[in-house]
Formats: structure tokens, sequence, C-alpha cells
């Protein structure tokens, strides 16, 4: 991803009043990680495991804060059980960044990756979380002001999948 | 010592508290014994509870959050204790009500720690200093109850008899959604903010 478009996802997390963010780092979006460390804006928790990282991002919001968790192709199947459980049922909203990995626009894409990306959509579908996937950075401010609004609105979380441009 | 001694002394001490519940038989004692504290949060399923306590932790740092689990939810979620570990957090205390056994439901089948799991060591190999087991009731006043009121991390592993208590007791009809809410505006009055989420429509 060039650095410029991690700027831009980094500002733009900034203006959608996030505060807080979990994350198990992965190989297409993970320069946002610097960048907001330096910032010192959003609160960063590394995680273990991206089931842990939705549980801990939503104890984060019941407690007052605007939170995000950011999770590679593989985050939806290992945190769907958090998913449903602490997102869903309970209904807390969470901001989910998904490192399109294993999509027809990965330019690295290998037989590593491409199971686990082709199945990611429906997984999020038969979960009932609703989803944009951003291609490129036009209107990104806006797609993550958007996402952010509609996972708070629904008390649930909601998912800006990012291939294309941010898949390099 | 069965789990109901410790969440019997555990109640009266109930003042500002946050108090998270994994879905677990102890959630419904603790429900009947602290029905009225409205620091109370069931988290729905097992395995999460952990990590929800850990992010309510971090977003109100002045507040002692107390996280009820068992041993069944606690091996469901291993992957908590090294992050627990590195946060390291001070308000935090970790209850592991282990009875070596999944006896939520209607039926006992042992759990890991029946065997050779040992959760204490595994939290203190994870960075959790303060991970103590506690075998009686002396033992749980010494070390438990300081979790309850005092400072720091606490990891309290209290290894307990199985205690058919919970099956008789009426199981609350509150719902999830109902906890949540009740539990989001008790932090609003008692910390003076707005929960941006549950914001006006």
């Amino acid at each position: 991803m060039e650095p410029v478009l991690a700027e831009k996802i980094v500002h733009g997390l900034k203006a959608a009043g996030i505060d807080f963010m979990t994350y198990l780092p992965e190989s297409r979006l993970s320069q946002i990680l610097p960048l907001l460390r330096e910032d010192g804006t959003v609160q960063l928790v590394g995680t273990a495991s991206e089931q842990e990282a939705i549980t801990i991002a939503a104890g984060a919001a019941l407690g007052g804060k605007r939170v995000a968790c950011y999770m590679e192709s593989t985050g939806p199947y290992v945190s769907a059980y958090s998913l449903l459980t602490v997102g869903k049922q309970m209904g807390v909203p969470i901001l989910l960044l998904i490192g399109f990995l294993g999509s027809f626009a990965d330019q690295r894409n290998s037989f590593l990756y491409v199971t686990i990306g082709m199945r990611m959509i429906p997984t999020l579908e038969g979960l009932g979380i609703e989803y944009r996937v951003v291609e490129n950075a036009e209107n990104l401010e806006r797609h993550i002001r958007d996402a952010q609004r509609v996972s708070d609105s629904m008390r649930q979380p909601a998912a800006l999948i990012f291939s294309g441009e941010f898949a390099r | 010592m069965i789990r109901r001694e410790c969440l019997e002394l555990m109640a009266p001490l109930m003042t500002d508290q946050l108090v998270l519940s994994s879905q677990s038989g102890q959630r419904i004692e603790w429900f009947h014994l602290a029905a009225q504290h409205e620091g109370n949060l069931l988290v729905g399923m097992m395995g999460c509870a952990t990590g929800v306590g850990m992010g309510l932790a971090l977003a109100l740092p002045h507040r002692r959050v107390i996280v009820l689990e068992s041993d069944g939810s606690v091996l469901l979620s291993l992957f908590n204790l090294p992050t627990l570990g590195n946060l390291d957090l001070s308000n935090l205390t970790v209850f592991v009500f282990d009875n070596e056994v999944y006896s939520g439901s209607t039926m006992s089948e042992p759990t890991a720690t029946a065997g050779k799991a040992d959760l204490e060591a595994i939290a203190r190999a994870s960075g959790i200093d303060n991970a103590v087991t506690v075998h009686d009731i002396e033992g749980f006043k010494e070390h438990g109850l300081p979790g309850v009121t005092g400072e720091g991390l606490h990891y309290v592993v209290c290894k307990v008899e199985e205690s058919l208590i919970h099956r008789e007791i009426p199981r609350p009809n509150v719902d999830l959604a109902e906890y949540k809410y009740r539990f989001i505006r008790y932090i609003e009055r008692t910390e003076g903010i707005t929960i941006p989420f549950v914001g006006l429509g």
C-alpha cells in the first residue's frame, strides 16, 4: 500500500471520531499502525486473536470509546463467535477494517490466501454483518464515516473491506 | 469450598465496581445474590467476558472491573492471558471459579483442569505476576477479596467443588439488551459521560 493511502486511512479514522482500535497486524494495511502510534489520538491494543480483538473493542465501546478493529481476511472466521455473541447478540458497534487478502484485486494473491479470501464476504453475509468494499482512496474519509455511522446506528459491527489499491 | 460461598463474601463489598460474568453457572448465582447492583453485566456466551473486561478496564482506567469466569470459559479463550499479562491493567480482577467440570447445563463432564492443566501456572507464564490459586474460604478471604476492593491486576483461580445450586435458582428474566442498557446508563450516570453509540436518535 502506498504511504499516502495509509495516511488517508488514519485521517479518516480520526475524522470519524475513532479513539480506540484493537488489531492483529497483517501484510496489506499495517502501515497504518506506526502512523497511529505516532499520532497518539487512537488508543491501540494489539491482540493475540481476532476473537479477542472483538471482545476487547466491545468492552471499550461499552466504556464510552468509539472503536475500530483491524484484521485481515482470516479475521471474520476466527472472530465469528465473538462477532455474533458480543457484536450482534449483545449489540455493540465496532468498525471492522479488513485487509482483503485473497480477493480478485489482491495483487499479491497466492494459493495461501485465495481460498480464505474468496469465502470471506459470504462469511460476513452469513453473520449478517453489513459491509462495503473500498477499492481506492476516492471518498475514503466519507466511506469510513458512513460505515462508522451505520455501525453505531445498528448497534452492531459493520465492515470496510480494503481491496484494489490497498491490496498491493 | 463452593462457588456460592465466595460470591456471598463478595456481594456486600459492591460499591461502584463493574462486574462482568461469563455465561457459566456463576452468573445465575451472582445475579441472584447481587441483583440490585447496577454495575452487573452478563456477557452472552463463554469465552468472551475476560476480553470485554479488558476493554472496559482500558476505557475506564479509574474504575475497578471484576470478571467472573469459569474454567470452561477461560479454556475457550486462553489467548486472553498473554494479552492480559502484557497490558498489566491495574484496575482489573479476574476470578476463575474452577470446578474442573462443564456443569452449566445438565451434564457434568471434566474440563482440562481436571487433568494436568494449571490455570495459575499458565497465567504466570503469560506475565500475570499476581496470579494465585485458592483452595479454601480462608485462602479466598486472604487472596481473593483484595481483588474486589483493592488495586492492581489480580488473577484468582478459585478451586471449588462442583455445586449444583445454580440449577435450583430461577434464571433471571433479563435479556442481554436489558443488561447492556442498564449497565450503560449506570456508567453514564456515575461517570458523567454519554456513551456515543446510544446517543440521540
